[in-house]
Formats: C-alpha cells, structure tokens, sequence
C-alpha cells in the first residue's frame, strides 16, 4: 500500500517535471520565433525617425500606418501585387490541371510506360532548380516567353509539377477503383466519372496542391530576379528586395511591405490549417 | 459462315476499341509530360549543353569542349566554395533535424495550449525567405539592430558588432538564419509521421517496462524513419543549392565567406556573363545532390 503510494507520487512528481520541460522547451522557441516577427510589426507602424532610436523602443510613441500606404502611393506595390496575383493564380490553376489529369491516369490505368514516368518525375523532383535558371534564361527566349508573366507562370508550374503529381497520386489510390467502374457501368463516359465523380473526392489534394503551388509562385525570388527585367512586371518579393537597395534604406517601409508580403500566407494557413499541413507532409509521408 | 464473319466482325470492332483505349491513359498524362519535357528536361539538356561552350548566349558560341569542367577543378576557389556550401548544408540540415525532431515530439503531446504554440512554431516556414533575410538584417544591424543593442546592455559585446560583415560571425549568422527559416518543414513531418503511429505501441513498450530512452530509439525513431529518410534528402538537397536568403543577407561576403555555390553560379552568370562556366558548376552541383541522395538511401535503408 505505502510501496504504491510512494510510485504514485513518484510518477506525478515526474509529470510534473515533464510538464515543465515541455511548456520551457515551447516557450522559449515561440519567443525565438516571434520576436522578429514582432520586431517586424514594431517597425512597421513606426514613423522614420523612431525606427532608428537607442535604444530600440518596441512601442512607438507615435504609432502610423503611413508606411503601409506609402508601399501605394510612393512605391509601386500595388503593380507588383497585380503581376504576383497573376502569376500565383496562373500557377496554381496549371498545378492543378496537370497534376489531377496525371493522377488519375496514374492510379486508373495499367499502361506501358507507367513505372519509368513515374520513375521521370520523381527524379525531375530531385533536379536543384539551380541548374535551370541559365537555360531558362535562354529556352523562354527561344519561346517567345521571356520577360512575360505567362514566361513566369511556366516556370513555376514547372517547379510544382512533380510534386504536386506525386501528391495526387497518394490522393486518388485513396479512392476505391469500383466507383469509376460503376459510374461507368451506370453510363458514364471516362471523362465523365473523372470529373464529375472521382475528381470532387479528392478535394482535399486539390487544395493541397494548390497551396503548395500558392507557396512556391508567392515567394520566389531568384528565378523571378533573373528572368524578369522590366520593372512593371516585378513580382513582390523582387519590389521587397529592391527597398534592400536603395541607398538609404526605410526600415519602416521595408518592414511594411514586408508584413503586407506575409499576409496572404498566414490568412491562407488560418483558414486551410489542415490541408496545408497534409500537403506539406503527402509526399514525405505516403512515399 | 454467316455466323463466323459475325464473331469476327465484332472482334475487329473490340480490337478497335480496345486500341482507342489504350490511348485513353496517354491523355491523361500527356499534359503533365508534355509540360515536364518543355520545361523541365529540355531546359536541363540545353544546361549541359551550354556548359560545353564559352557563350554569352546571342551570338558569341565557341566550342570549348571540357576546358569549363576544367578550369573549374583546377580552380582552388571553387573547391573551397563547395566545401562552404557543404559546412553550410551540414550545419543547417542538422540543426533542423535536432529542432524539428524535439519540436515534433513535444508538439506530439495532448497538452493545455499546443494548438497554439504548433500554429506560432509554423510561422517560420510560412514567410516569404526575401522577408526572413530582411527582417534578421534589420535585427543583426550594426548600428540600431536588436542584437547589438541587447547585447551592449547586458554587457556581453563591449563595441557594436556588424554581425554580417564580421569574417568571423558573417557564416554563423547566415547558418542561423537559415536554421530559423526551415526547422517547421522537419517538425511537421515528425509531428505527422507520429501521429500515425499508434498509441498500443507506447502502451506496449510501457507495460515491457521500456524506459523514456529506450522507447524514443526503440519505437518512436524506427517507427519515423520513412519519413525522416525522405525529409533529410529533400531537406539537404533544398539548402545545398539555396540561394535568396544568403544572397539578400551578405551577397556572399565578408571576402567569400559565406559564398555558397548558388550565388557563385549566379555571379558567374549574371555579373561576370561566363555562361558556360556557370553551367558547367550548376551540372556538378547536380551530380553533388545525386551522390548525397543515393549516399542516404543506401546508408539509411542498409542499417535495418
């Protein structure tokens, strides 16, 4: 009885401890992790003079928000936005094309040549995108592609393709073959039980897909930074980096702009929490 | 005979259709193959073909054969870039499965506020890397950044540090940076690949009498590590060939301490216009990822 007792306290003490670690082990990597966003947000709503205070003062005695409309007036973001909205939206409407029309062949079909193109887009996934950037210099050029937002559109549907196939793969092998078969018992053509039965099944890798393909077109910056050479057509990240150079850098506009850049990601991730976690983790997870 | 030609009549009919359908796969594919040969393989072999010639890419196209591949082993810089790049790689790659690891675990347990603090330690991932460089440029400021100041106040540095300029701090500071941007992708997986696994297996190894220890090498690890073998190869091959956020923090700098080899690649390219050079470094950074892919796979799935 007492023998039980004293284990019991034994594991409770040890809870307890366990609890402790676990709340310090989290507190102190959110500090780490929000403190620059923080600092972000901080600067962002400061006026010129008080960003460059010592020390560095974390609630501005007079908190505006003419940083951000600058980023409209003073600043061209409001073209850069059109021209990222353009190409994320082109990308993941490609991404999303491609990627179910492959799936479903994939997973419906026994064809010749099934392994070795499955075989083909895992390794072009494996490809480092570093070795496409000087030929891409040139094959948009010999497209007719080059400098357009159609030429960035391509790029990034190019980045996502393999991807995205494979995460739609693992999404239709979820989907019993018998539906098809039925459908197409009960009259349907192939096009048919495609879209109109099987593919709304898969809702939740479409929307996997089109975050990840999201994600990549929002937040390029290298390919966007060689290919893209007329000011009217730079895409956000460029019109950022760009406030990097100017001989005097505005830390309250950079930062605005910076916040306004981030925006859409975090809306996107409060509102698809879960489909944004499955996605990043379908390939890893199901290969 | 009436019958016969019937039968085959009806044959020749399904061997037409049976041939209509075995199209039928090619359609559905075809747009993603398609799309991969233009803009993926075509573009990759127009690479290694480049790479075989000293160009400026319009009108100036002389063959040269291996002298790129050459001049760039015989070159001691280049060299001592990849062994940059793979100090870099290594360093971040590792601390991520450390973090990620011990997040995705802690983040594991039903606890009082861990949807919370799962959606903050995300955050990281979500934010556009030109906006990561930018921000821990503003916070590693020499004059007014963050760091200096705390550091001044608590008497730790006794004079500002310009953290990216400093050949001694330039490569640390791009490394943590770069650990800070990309930690969340190995803790979700973790975090994922452990909520598969089921909790009969704890239980079990509870009631075994199993330790803490024992249960984390024993169960938990063997039971993540499919999805930790294909995160450290995506994991690896995305750093070794990363490029924004170094680039927007030093540009390769102090002298080339922080040069790794995507920026060399860029600035061969597009600063000193020596295409066939650059693409030459962007074919062996490629046979690079191959050997460290196919070096995981075969260390990692040889040790069960």
């Amino acid at each position: 009885m007492k023998n039980k007792k004293e284990v019991n306290i034994k594991l409770k003490r040890g809870k307890i401890t366990g609890n402790i670690l676990t709340y310090f082990v989290l507190g102190i990597s959110s500090i780490l992790v929000l403190v620059p966003m923080l600092w972000m947000i901080s600067t962002s709503v400061k006026i010129e003079s008080e960003t460059i205070t010592i020390p560095p003062k974390w609630i501005p005695d007079n908190p505006t928000f003419d940083s951000y409309s600058r980023l409209w007036t003073e600043y061209p973001f409001l073209t850069y936005f059109k021209n990222s909205i353009i190409i994320v939206i082109g990308a993941v409407v490609l991404s999303v094309f491609f990627s179910c029309l492959s799936g479903y062949g994939i997973t419906r079909f026994k064809f010749k040549g099934k392994n070795s193109f499955l075989t083909f887009v895992l390794v072009t996934q494996m490809f480092p995108s570093i070795m496409l950037l000087i030929p891409f210099y040139k094959v948009l050029d010999l497209y007719g592609l080059k400098d357009s937002l159609l030429g960035m559109i391509l790029v990034y549907t190019s980045f996502t393709i393999p991807f995205c196939t494979w995460m739609m793969v693992g999404f239709f092998r979820t989907i019993p073959l018998e539906l098809d078969e039925a459908a197409i018992i009960d009259g349907c053509s192939r096009w048919k039980a495609f879209y109109k039965i099987v593919l709304p099944m898969t809702l939740p890798g479409i929307s996997s897909v089109a975050i990840y393909s999201f994600i990549t077109a929002w937040n390029e910056y290298m390919f966007a930074q060689v290919l893209i050479t007329s000011p009217e057509l730079k895409t956000v990240p460029l019109g950022i980096a760009d406030l990097n150079g100017f001989y005097k850098i505005l830390w309250n506009d950079m930062m605005a702009a910076s916040v306004i850049a981030s925006l859409p990601l975090v809306i996107l991730f409060i509102f698809l929490q879960k489909s944004f976690i499955s996605g990043l983790t379908a390939g890893a997870v199901k290969q | 005979m009436n019958n016969r030609s019937g039968t085959n009549k009806t044959a020749a009919f399904d061997s037409r259709k049976i041939s209509l359908k075995s199209l039928t796969p090619y359609i559905f594919i075809g747009p993603a193959l398609i799309a991969l040969i233009m803009l993926v393989i075509y573009p990759l072999c127009y690479g290694v073909f480049i790479s075989f010639f000293k160009t400026n890419l319009s009108n100036k196209w002389d063959f040269v054969a291996l002298k790129n591949y050459i001049s760039i082993f015989s070159d001691k810089t280049f060299i001592s870039q990849i062994w940059v790049t793979l100090k870099f790689t290594f360093l971040v790659v590792a601390a991520h499965f450390v973090i990620g690891v011990l997040l995705g675990m802690v983040l594991n347990q039903k606890k009082a506020g861990i949807t919370f603090f799962r959606a903050v330690l995300v955050l990281p991932w979500l934010f556009p890397e030109v906006v990561v460089a930018l921000i821990f440029k503003w916070i590693m400021n020499p004059l007014y950044g963050l760091v200096n100041n705390y550091l001044l106040d608590a008497g730790l540095i006794n004079d500002h540090i310009s953290w990216l300029g400093d050949t001694r701090f330039a490569f640390i500071a791009v490394v943590l940076v770069c650990i800070w941007k990309g930690y969340p992708l190995v803790m979700v997986n973790v975090l994922a690949g452990l909520q598969s696994v089921s909790e009969d297996i704890y239980e079990a190894a509870k009631m075994d009498g199993a330790n803490k220890v024992q249960t984390f090498f024993r169960i938990v690890l063997p039971s993540i590590k499919p999805v930790l073998t294909t995160t450290l190869v995506l994991d690896t091959v995305w750093w070794f060939k990363h490029y924004t956020i170094v680039y927007l923090l030093t540009k390769g700098g102090p002298g080339s301490d922080t040069s790794i080899i995507s920026i060399e690649i860029y600035k061969q390219a597009f600063e000193y216009f020596n295409f066939g050079k650059a693409a030459a470094m962007s074919v062996i950074v490629f046979f690079i990822c191959l050997v460290i892919s196919k070096l995981y796979r075969r260390f990692l799935d040889n040790e069960e």
